[in-house]
């Protein structure tokens, strides 16, 4: 029996040491991995976890046909570490292996980038107990692969998001540009909210030989890409309307110049064009001044293309028809003291309201407008935009100067464009509701930023106005065809097959110091076809210096109205214009 | 203990005692039995062992395998995301309207800033066809630079004349004449105007 107790004893010594050798790895575990295992798991992560950024691209902007106007593009700054810098190994082609020294490695990159060896060999040598140096910036792809097989070991290449302008100038001065600080200028800035992306964060481990453990990539920022700001303009046309002013302006050595298509039937900005053309790509190519749009910043009085819409009010009003007869003095001293004169001296001349335009008589269009009230006359202006910004609110946009007590002089002269100023946009606008049956629809040069995930937003405004009766619209665009049929202008302006609507204005520009100078700014403003208003088209050249009339601008409204009229395929007029009488 | 009771049991229940001495035996007890095939048990769960270490083993080397072809495969991918965006790149600034224009040029052509179609439906002439000017086309600024800017295009060469005359129009150009004029192909409403739908 003693045999059985002793083995028993073994047996409970042995469970107990086992049970006490478990208990000190179990504690022991439980230090490690619970007590102290955050600890433990940052220290290694530190070692093992790559954290990178993933680069998210700025969206893209588009024309109306979805042709990209800017995009963004991967470049390589190329950097170097001088610490590293030294002699190293090349493996030839052959096989044979040569020594390539500091100064033949920086010579073959400036062979590559187009720098100069001595001042890349400069940043090296600076401080040679530097990691980093920068030796050149914004590389593109191909450089980036030809500077990757010169196998030089000291050298980085630093991926890094670029701004490109496709297209150049075309439509340059409203998509702005992005600097090296952001987005600096035009739709580039204003909608970056819909343009900017988000960079994301993901870590990954990694082995000793770079290779990222399987399973183990955490995303701990998602990256979002920027959306895709969709523009109503044409790219094609906008080039073309662009090119014309360009040349006609340089033809005439004017400061600068600015025309616009807009689309009736939904107030779509289709072109709209400044000159000079700032090349986005190369900014310092053009003055600051002419950065942005001036087509929404310039203001300046419009002249007679105003008296088309001053003929809109009386008819509308009931004031005037087509055929109201006045008799127009060369000068008219109006019985208030106020003085108008007309730009040639005449006679007594026995012209209608249509004459009046086609003549684009002051002193007819001052006896005429100033039948109405001039509170009538300025809440029409006021309706049809003036005196406030478009709802498209462009960067640095004007509002034009709309006086709301007018002197004697001015209850004249606004009537025929001066003593008012505007900006082309509100122009532009003004004419669209005139074409359009009267109804004004906002003018729009966004027509939607699409998110990544495609949700549609910025969806431009839809209210329109009613301002004048659709008849009155009508007769005003019919009463505009006489100035292409019988206006001094008539051979510049036609086009043959189409019935157009227009009114030509020579307005004097007033100077900063009072009074009107020697300059003035030209304009042509027009409905196409007459019967049926799909476009209007206005082009204006600022201060032009070889021709001070509005035959500077008649060519080019005619070429870039044909060129608007071929690009979307409207068809010729069948039938011809009322004609209405102009003379009595 | 048990083993000792089962010897000793007969003992007491032989009524008789035979003399001889009987050989005997130990009668397993049927913990005993049970205990001899152990060792059978004992193998195959070693063997167990094994065959899942060595499957685990394999796991990993399939799974680290793909991890380094995940690796080139990403390597391959970047490459290739960096051809076509350089292409694509390269093709924007070849599509844009000022080298396209500056190239038509170069080819003899001038644009022709009046309207006239060609009505299918009757053969009748809308508008009024007048010929284009040799100085009709695209006049540069007069510095002899560009009006129209485009930095992008400077070290751009223009696309030699005989590679270009066996392409076909593009749906770019407003007008798209070339489609126009080639036969067959056209899309047309007997009423409308001719129009190419070309994409």
């Amino acid at each position: 029996m003693t045999r059985q107790r002793a083995s028993r004893r073994r047996l409970a010594i042995a469970i107990l040491m086992t049970f006490a050798i478990v208990g000190v790895f179990v504690v022991r575990l439980v230090d490690i991995q619970i007590v102290k295992a955050a600890d433990f798991n940052t220290e290694s992560f530190d070692k093992r976890a790559i954290e990178t950024p993933v680069v998210a691209p700025r969206g893209e902007i588009v024309d109306t046909n979805g042709v990209v106007l800017a995009d963004s593009v991967t470049r390589y700054d190329i950097t170097a570490s001088p610490r590293n810098a030294g002699e190293f190994n090349r493996r030839e082609d052959d096989g044979s292996i040569s020594k390539v020294t500091v100064l033949q490695a920086v010579t073959e990159i400036a062979a590559l980038t187009g720098t100069t060896a001595n001042d890349l060999l400069l940043a090296v040598t600076a401080d040679p107990t530097s990691d980093w140096a920068m030796l050149v910036k914004g590389v593109d792809i191909e450089t980036f692969r030809a500077i990757r097989d010169l196998g030089i070991p000291w050298i980085y290449a630093q991926p890094q998001q670029h701004r490109t302008y496709p297209a150049g100038a075309v439509a340059g001065n409203l998509v702005g540009f992005v600097g090296t600080d952001g987005p600096q200028n035009g739709l580039e800035a204003t909608e970056d909210s819909c343009l900017a992306s988000v960079d994301g964060v993901s870590t990954y481990e990694r082995g000793a030989d770079g290779v990222r453990l399987p399973g183990s990539t955490v995303t701990t920022r998602e990256a979002v890409p920027g959306g895709t700001l969709q523009l109503t303009i044409d790219r094609d046309l906008q080039w073309y309307v662009q090119q014309a002013i360009a040349e006609q302006a340089v033809a005439l050595g004017a400061e600068s110049a600015m025309a616009g298509v807009v689309r009736v039937s939904d107030g779509h900005l289709m072109a709209l064009a400044d000159y000079p053309a700032v090349d986005p790509n190369n900014v310092n190519g053009t003055d600051i001044p002419f950065y942005g749009s001036r087509a929404f910043s310039y203001m300046f009085e419009p002249g007679s293309i105003m008296k088309a819409i001053t003929a809109s009010m009386l008819v509308n009003e009931g004031a005037a028809s087509p055929t109201t007869r006045v008799t127009v003095p060369g000068i008219w001293h109006t019985p208030d003291g106020a003085r108008i004169r007309d730009s040639a001296p005449h006679g007594d001349m026995r012209w209608t309201l249509t004459g009046v335009l086609e003549q684009s008589s002051n002193v007819g269009m001052s006896m005429l407008g100033t039948r109405l009230k001039a509170g009538v006359r300025y809440d029409y202006l006021r309706k049809y935009g003036f005196g406030e910004a478009t709802p498209i609110h462009f960067q640095g946009e004007a509002s034009g100067i709309l006086a709301s007590n007018w002197n004697t002089q001015q209850n004249y002269d606004t009537t025929y464009g001066q003593g008012v100023s505007v900006t082309f946009a509100q122009m532009l606008s003004a004419y669209q509701a005139i074409a359009n049956g009267g109804k004004q629809v906002p003018l729009t040069l966004v027509e939607s930023c699409t998110a990544p995930d495609g949700t549609v937003t910025s969806t431009p405004s839809t209210d329109t106005e009613q301002i004048i009766t659709p008849k009155a619209a009508a007769t005003t665009v019919a009463m505009l065809e006489s100035v292409v049929t019988g206006g001094w202008l008539s051979s510049q302006l036609s086009i043959p097959g189409y019935r157009i609507a227009a009114k030509t204005g020579t307005a004097e520009v007033a100077l900063p110091t009072g009074g009107y100078g020697n300059d003035f700014i030209v304009s042509v403003a027009g409905i196409a076809p007459a019967e049926n208003p799909e476009y209007v088209v206005i082009v204006t050249y600022v201060k032009p210096h070889i021709m001070k009339s509005s035959a500077a601008a008649a060519p080019t409204f005619r070429k870039i109205m044909t060129q608007v009229l071929k690009t979307y395929r409207v068809p010729p007029s069948t039938k011809p214009g009322p004609g209405y009488p102009t003379t009595w | 203990m048990s083993a000792v009771a089962a010897v000793q049991a007969p003992r007491r229940i032989g009524p008789a005692e035979t003399p001889t001495r009987r050989h005997l035996e130990v009668a397993l007890s049927r913990g005993q039995r049970k205990a001899r095939p152990r060792a059978v048990y004992a193998l195959v769960t070693v063997a167990g062992l094994f065959a899942i270490l060595i499957a685990q083993l394999l796991l990993s080397i399939v799974v680290s395998e793909g991890a380094y072809q995940i690796s080139s495969l990403q390597q391959e991918q970047r490459e290739l995301a960096r051809d076509q965006q350089a292409i694509s790149e390269e093709l924007q600034v070849l599509e844009s309207p000022q080298h396209l224009a500056a190239n038509a040029e170069t080819l003899g052509m001038v644009s022709n800033s009046s309207t006239a179609y060609l009505r299918l439906a009757d053969g009748a002439v809308l508008g009024s066809p007048v010929a284009a000017k040799a100085t009709d086309g695209i006049r540069q600024g007069k510095d002899g630079g560009p009006l129209i800017p485009n930095e992008l295009l400077d070290d751009v060469p223009m696309t030699a004349v005989a590679a270009t005359s066996a392409e076909t129009g593009d749906s770019a150009g407003p007008g798209a004449p070339g489609a126009l004029a080639s036969s067959g192909s056209v899309a047309s409403t007997p009423q409308g105007l001719p129009s190419p739908i070309t994409r």
